[in-house]
């Protein structure tokens, strides 16, 4: 999986023999219209957010889809992330995969103690309080790809109480 | 059983293994038999990955067997042995395995694992090639994992056909000429299902254009899988000379004598066993020079570090080497 901060010339992400390339954006006017497919078929897929209707289209997208394709998507890291744990369950190779994030938005912090996916827009390192078990929590710097989430968990657990 | 067809000598590619008996040999076409081995106590034996092989001792020399098993819980290992008329004598040592022979062998290795995270396998086996597909092939059977069979062999030297029909059914394709190969491959590289790895055993020149032919069409190299039984012919290549660094001797390698064979005429003992590039027995580190790989067995990366080099068929760029040694 690549990581572009900005949409790249010229077939970003896609070697040589790749037979036709899936561009999903989500939420970003036309951030995918300048990539170059390199006269290979191009298949757009637009969504407002990464929600469960819209990642469920992608995986049926993905699913008709056969070995040789590959995957640029373009958004927020929330939403990205998200539609890339879809393509992982897919089968998607991690070098098949581009990311194209706009860097601002939201993250979403998974609670090691009730599992709860918290979004917020603080920093790695602060706190967040869980919206499910209300703990503050400490964003960790530890990303899951399959979880498209970082690790929270109680802050300060190693002080007495 | 007689001991007599004990080796006394142990090889150490098989040391700390398992001491079998030859339970079944079973001819499977004019040059392949199936050599069945268990434990002569009837002991369970250990499981293995599919697409493992066994090391067996057969003389003085040791080759590397595929296991043709799935690998689960095995109560037997069972390989099968290409007669090679023209090899080091290995085959034909093992064709001359019967029922009762003690054998040495190595525990199961694997190198030629399936992805775990696979959701289709695309299987291509070339004569055989077919062993150690064979073992992915159960596995994926056993394991409920839908895979696509492209066997290419000789009309009626095909080992393991009905085999591999009972496990995958319709989904093996059967070739006996480049044509219909051709045609097969290139449709089933356009059709596979995302998820699919490739896995394909053969002559490394078959390998090299299933893998070629792969690659033009989109797949990337996470997804290829090979595993090498056959090394393409070496040129003799240039003298060099070694500097062994902790035993203070200079040797000259001249053109057409391997490393491995300057160093043993030496005097010195280097664990090896295929002597062809592709086992990774005899890797010896390199202190200083630029070794000119010539083996199967290092990753493109291990090669450009060129910190380790496999002295049975790698030589030297340039003019001196200067092994840990």
């Amino acid at each position: 999986m690549r990581i572009a901060s900005l949409p790249q010339p010229a077939g970003t992400g896609c070697e040589s023999g790749f037979r036709g390339v899936v561009c999903v954006s989500f939420d970003s006017a036309d951030d995918t219209a300048d990539h170059d497919a390199g006269g290979r078929p191009r298949h757009d897929l637009r969504f407002t957010s990464a929600n469960p209707e819209s990642l469920s289209e992608l995986r049926s997208a993905l699913l008709r889809s056969s070995v040789g394709i590959r995957l640029v998507l373009t958004g927020s890291p929330v939403d990205i992330h998200a539609a890339a744990a879809v393509a992982a369950e897919c089968g998607l190779a991690e070098e098949e995969v581009t990311l194209v994030s706009d860097e601002s938005g939201l993250r979403v912090v998974f609670c090691a103690h009730c599992r709860t996916r918290t979004e917020t827009v603080e920093p790695i390192g602060s706190e967040v309080e869980c919206q499910g078990c209300a703990t503050d929590l400490e964003i960790a710097n530890h990303f899951s790809r399959r979880q498209a989430a970082y690790l929270g968990f109680a802050a300060n657990a190693e002080e007495a109480a | 059983m007689t001991m007599t067809a004990l080796q006394p000598e142990v090889h150490h590619a098989v040391k700390d293994g398992l001491q079998l008996e030859v339970t079944d040999v079973t001819r499977q076409t004019e040059s392949i038999v199936s050599i069945t081995f268990a434990d002569p106590s009837g002991a369970p034996l250990p499981s293995y990955v599919p697409g493992s092989h066994l090391v067996v001792q057969c003389g003085t020399g040791a080759n590397a067997y595929s296991l043709t098993g799935s690998g689960t819980a095995p109560s037997e290992y069972t390989i099968s042995v290409l007669q090679v008329a023209d090899g080091a004598g290995g085959s034909l040592a093992m064709h001359r395995l019967a029922a009762g022979d003690l054998v040495y062998v190595s525990r199961p290795r694997s190198a030629f694992a399936p992805a775990a995270t696979a959701r289709h396998f695309l299987l291509v086996a070339a004569g055989i090639g077919i062993t150690p597909v064979l073992s992915h092939a159960r596995a994926c059977a056993e394991w409920g994992i839908a895979a696509d069979l492209i066997y290419v062999h000789r009309p009626g030297a095909g080992a393991h056909v009905t085999e591999a029909k009972e496990l995958l059914g319709s989904a093996v394709t059967e070739c006996s000429d480049r044509v219909s190969f051709q045609k097969t491959l290139a449709e089933k590289l356009t059709t596979q299902p995302l998820g699919t790895h490739l896995y394909v055993c053969g002559p490394v020149a078959f390998m090299d254009a299933v893998l070629d032919q792969a690659r033009e069409h989109g797949w990337p190299s996470a997804r290829l899988h090979s595993e090498a039984f056959g090394a393409a012919e070496l040129d003799a290549g240039e003298p060099f000379t070694v500097n062994l660094a902790r035993s203070g001797v200079k040797l000259n390698v001249p053109a057409g004598v391997s490393l491995l064979e300057t160093l043993e005429q030496a005097g010195k003992a280097i664990p090896n066993m295929c002597r062809k590039g592709i086992c990774g027995e005899c890797s010896l580190s390199v202190l200083r020079g630029k070794p000119q790989h010539r083996d199967l067995y290092l990753s493109d990366q291990e090669k450009a570090e060129n910190t380790t080099m496999m002295c049975c068929v790698s030589r030297s760029l340039d003019e001196e080497l200067e092994l840990d040694l």
